[in-house]
């Protein structure tokens, strides 16, 4: 568009999504954003696994098929360098991948993988962290550097994970859900940044 | 639309182009990266997922039948060693390489039905036994033998994968590349 | 050696005995400026650590106008629920079923990652068949597997029959996929057993029983009817030890007090007490006596022929449940072998009451899937934040390099450092900080608060932030855009920043030199962090009839109120430079 001057660093949608320009998003009409949320350079979303099976209760009660491979929340925040893709898995003997699932004000930390199947609202993720296939990770739940999760693990909430596999290693106490709000680092990035508030 | 399009793929750094000899029936995306000097052959039914990388400039690169290469994987890789061989990487059949691993050059062979999880790192010149499971962000040294079934987890613990479920697995990675074959775009003549 | 992050911790008054409960008012001594150099706090203490807290673990009491910390709150369990199918299960279950989930949730032996149920497909036929055609199987087996590393319950050979109710089909199991009594099985057997009587069933059982294995559950069953029946025998004993009297370690009555240890009863049965005597020991394995096996060549020459891959190691071996139906090996699993699945262990929502006034300072909704909470007074909605960020000036060569945190402090060097108090309630909050101008320890670094007095602007409502967005960022940054940093001057006395509800100022640290006497002395783990104690007294004026709302007296009662509140904290601003 010629309405916007110089082309910045991001995108900025009109549901106040920033994605990167390079971010390698891959079958975007198949990725779905809730808007305000923030997508890093170098992240990589893998909209084209969609679901290759509907399964036969859901597409006969809904005409049309649910073609949605990642459906995502408000105010997420996907670091450089992370990866989203859907889970795949074996159902009545044939391969299909299933949507991935994310909340609200989830932080994906840089470098980590996520082919979770569903991710709950307030979940902080560290770098490098690998989460595996068909994981559940409820809400308020902080993920430390370097975790794997293996596949199918599910992690209640108000959990923190840590080592390889995971295990809950604590628990996030009461004064500490503010903390997941991604209000503020929302606003600290795009094509003009404000500063972080004190 | 042109405008709306996010998935727009930085130009690649334009390395040389590599010869490659390709089976028909394989699934490469075309944002594949194929780079190096020496050839990069591909065998039947194979997938090559979008932004995978092969670098062939330190030897050879073969992948076997029915493999899968994730995304961001790099194989290939020239290691610290920096050393030419002639075969590079050598990838078993029914190898599953995942996301964002890497696999050094230096005559490194992957096992049949090996899968290598996301993350980890194969050094220069190790053999990776015949269905062995690396899981996420396993490092292998450069030069390691890894005997058959073994399973490297936690840290670089091993064990042994008695289920005896080989078979089944490579007859999964079947159906598996048959859902992916009709999911992604291939695009061979890009790369020939 | 890894970088510090600056970090705030407070001191919860639980740790000091003095003050405990009793809510801070203007009179109290912890308060009264003149003490404070005396008993200045100790970061250092090594009880220091049970009493600091980052903000977010605190809780606040609004009945006694203090700071609570998860040392000294009482906790209450509301919901037990497992971790992993998310079931709420109820404490009567509890108490039968034990703490952990009895549904099919269970964890891997070898990698606590979490474990599945698969149906073992016989192998396929014709491995270029790509269709399944799993309906012509006549019977399928389940295993769990562990899809992190690879690890299947077929290892130590145990199959199920069905993919629900694991856990009670793997208590029937033992590995190898030999069956085994439950607890309930058992006692039927026996009371089938009574019930044909005569001594030759008795024997009969006593053989069966030593034929079999016995695991812990079995001995203690045995054991426990062992004993119940002996104390029920009032002919029981009577061959001599009377003169111990009830101090003998088998005397009934002791044995009874034991028991009722163990078992959760009645501390004293008064039957039991009237009795005088001793009383025989088992002596078969009916009885629960299980003879030590001191023969342990077979074990050596197991582990001989076994790969140390196979043996278990301690970890794996302490988060085996207790006796989940393993045979007798004093206890300890030696070989990966031995080891069976975890039911995973249930996890709680639990409410916290105040220590002191007993009210209910936090309460979860018990509903095992909501995350809201019913009460949730954390102490971060009541005392102010305290943030820290190393300010670089501009030094006499020229402009400073940019802080980065984590940097290392060059010993006698005046750095600066802009803490940032956020005030949480919708009063304004006159802050008195208060800090030794020497850090405890044996390296003390001088510390100078610029502004130790300052008042914090209340915290409007969220709405109004937003409507005064574009206002507050001309007003309240007003001061950083003006000019840069470099051109600000460290000023006594003076705020450095204030915005709407905040006010930062600046302390001045000479950290200390870390110079060691050569050959004689070490330094210590962490002593070369730069950790001030602070204390921080907030006053602010609140709505009147805070203390007793209740009683509603009337408008008098509306009068504002002052409320005081005085705390130490400790803020860890990095560390110094060795050398």
């Amino acid at each position: 568009m010629s309405r916007r001057p110089p082309r910045g660093e991001y995108i900025e949608t009109d549901t106040g999504n920033k994605v990167a320009r390079k971010a390698t998003l891959v079958g975007t009409q198949n990725i779905m954003l809730g808007g305000k949320t923030v997508i890093q350079p170098e992240v990589m979303i893998r909209g084209d696994l969609v679901r290759s099976i509907q399964s036969s209760s859901s597409s006969s009660s809904s005409g049309t098929p649910n073609n949605t491979a990642v459906a995502i929340g408000r105010y997420c925040f996907l670091s450089r360098a992370s990866c989203l893709r859907p889970p795949g898995r074996f159902y009545k003997g044939a391969f299909t991948y299933m949507p991935l699932r994310m909340g609200d004000h989830v932080f994906v930390g840089p470098s980590s993988v996520i082919q979770a199947a569903s991710i709950g609202s307030h979940v902080h993720i560290g770098a490098r962290v690998v989460v595996g296939e068909f994981a559940i990770i409820k809400d308020y739940v902080r993920v430390l550097d370097e975790t794997v999760i293996p596949p199918n693990m599910v992690i209640p909430s108000f959990s923190i994970v840590a080592g390889q596999p995971a295990r809950v290693i604590g628990e996030v106490p009461e004064g500490g859900h503010e903390a997941f709000e991604l209000r503020d680092l929302y606003k600290t990035v795009g094509n003009n940044p404000q500063p972080p508030a004190s | 639309m042109s405008s709306k399009r996010h998935s727009i793929l930085p130009a690649v750094s334009a390395g040389p182009k590599p010869p490659v000899h390709f089976s028909s029936s394989i699934t490469i995306a075309e944002s594949a990266l194929l780079t190096g000097t020496n050839l990069i052959t591909i065998s039947s039914e194979s997938v090559i997922h979008p932004r995978a990388k092969l670098d062939s400039l330190a030897g050879r690169i073969t992948i076997g039948r029915r493999c899968v290469v994730h995304e961001r994987t790099m194989i290939g890789a020239i290691g610290t060693s920096g050393k030419v061989t002639e075969q590079a990487v050598t990838l078993g059949d029914y190898a599953t390489v995942e996301v964002a691993a890497s696999i050094e050059a230096g005559n490194t062979i992957i096992g049949e039905g090996t899968t290598v999880g996301v993350g980890s790192k194969v050094g220069a010149g190790a053999v990776i036994g015949k269905h062995c499971t690396l899981t996420p962000h396993t490092e292998v040294p450069a030069g390691e033998v890894i005997p058959d079934f073994t399973v490297i987890y936690s840290n670089g613990m091993r064990r042994i994968d008695k289920r005896g479920v080989a078979d089944l697995k490579n007859k999964g990675q079947a159906r598996q590349i048959d859902v992916l074959r009709r999911m992604i775009p291939t695009n061979p003549a890009k790369f020939a | 050696m890894a970088p510090l992050n600056p970090y705030t911790y407070i001191q919860c008054p639980c740790s000091d005995s003095a003050s405990l409960g009793r809510p801070s008012d203007a009179t109290s001594p912890t308060s009264a400026d003149g003490d404070e150099e005396d008993n200045a706090f100790d970061p250092r203490a090594p009880r220091a650590n049970f009493s600091l807290y980052p903000l977010e673990y605190l809780l606040y009491c609004e009945d006694c106008h203090q700071i609570r910390c998860p040392r000294c709150i009482t906790e209450e369990i509301a919901t037990y629920f497992c971790p992993s199918c998310l079931f709420e299960v109820p404490s009567s279950n509890l108490k039968s079923e034990g703490n952990r989930c009895t549904r099919s949730c269970f964890q891997c032996p070898i990698c606590i990652g979490p474990l599945s149920v698969t149906s073992i497909e016989a192998p396929p036929s014709d491995p270029s068949l790509l269709v399944p055609d799993r309906a012509g199987t006549p019977h399928t087996t389940y295993s769990l597997i562990c899809s992190y590393c690879s690890w299947s319950s077929t290892e130590i050979g145990i199959q199920f029959d069905k993919p629900n109710s694991i856990h009670a089909q793997l208590a029937k199991i033992r590995n190898g996929g030999a069956s085994r009594l439950t607890a309930k099985e058992r006692k039927e057997r026996r009371k089938e057993l009574s019930h044909r009587g005569g001594e030759a069933a008795l024997a009969a059982s006593s053989e069966a029983a030593a034929g079999q294995d016995m695991d812990l559950e079995t001995q203690f069953a045995n054991l426990k009817l062992f004993y119940n029946s002996q104390l029920a025998d009032p002919n029981a004993g009577d061959n001599g030890f009377s003169s111990l009297g009830d101090l003998g370690f088998s005397s009934p009555s002791s044995l009874s007090r034991i028991m009722n240890l163990y078992t959760g009863g009645k501390l004293h049965d008064p039957r039991a007490k009237s009795k005088l005597g001793a009383m025989r020991e088992a002596i078969t394995a009916d009885e629960g006596l299980l003879e030590t096996d001191l023969d342990e060549s077979s074990l050596i020459t197991q582990l001989h022929q076994s790969d140390f891959l196979d043996t278990a190691s301690s970890t794996q071996i302490c988060s085996q449940p207790p006796n989940l139906g393993e045979t007798y090996i004093y206890g300890a699993a030696r070989f990966n072998s031995s080891l069976r699945p975890v039911p995973y262990l249930l996890r709680t929502k639990r409410s916290k009451r105040c220590p002191v006034c007993r009210h209910i300072i936090s309460k979860p909704e018990a509903k095992v899937q909501t995350t809201r909470f019913r009460i949730r007074l954390v102490a971060g909605s009541y005392i102010p934040s305290i943030t820290i960020r190393r300010l670089n000036l501009p030094g006499p060569n020229g402009p400073a390099a940019p802080a980065i945190l984590g940097d290392l402090l060059e010993p006698l060097k005046p750095v600066h450092f802009v803490l940032t108090f956020k005030n949480p309630i919708f009063e304004s909050l006159k802050v008195t900080l208060g800090a030794p101008a020497k850090t405890p320890g044996r390296f003390p670094s001088k510390v100078t608060v610029l502004c130790p007095q300052f008042d914090i602007d209340a915290n409007t409502d969220v709405w109004d932030e937003a409507l005064k967005e574009n206002d507050r960022e001309s007003s309240g940054r007003s001061r950083r855009r003006a000019g840069t940093e470099s051109q600000f001057q460290v000023e006594v006395g003076k705020i450095w920043e204030r915005g709407r509800n905040w006010v930062s100022i600046i302390v001045e640290v000479v950290p200390a030199s870390l110079k060691l006497e050569p050959g004689r002395d070490v330094l210590k783990q962490d002593e070369d962090v730069l950790e001030i104690p602070m204390f921080v007294r907030i006053e602010w004026e609140a709505e009147g009839g805070g203390d007793d709302a209740a009683s509603g007296t009337g408008r008098d009662k509306d009068q504002k109120e002052k409320k005081e509140l005085a705390y130490w904290c400790v803020l860890g601003l990095g560390r110094i430079k060795q050398g």
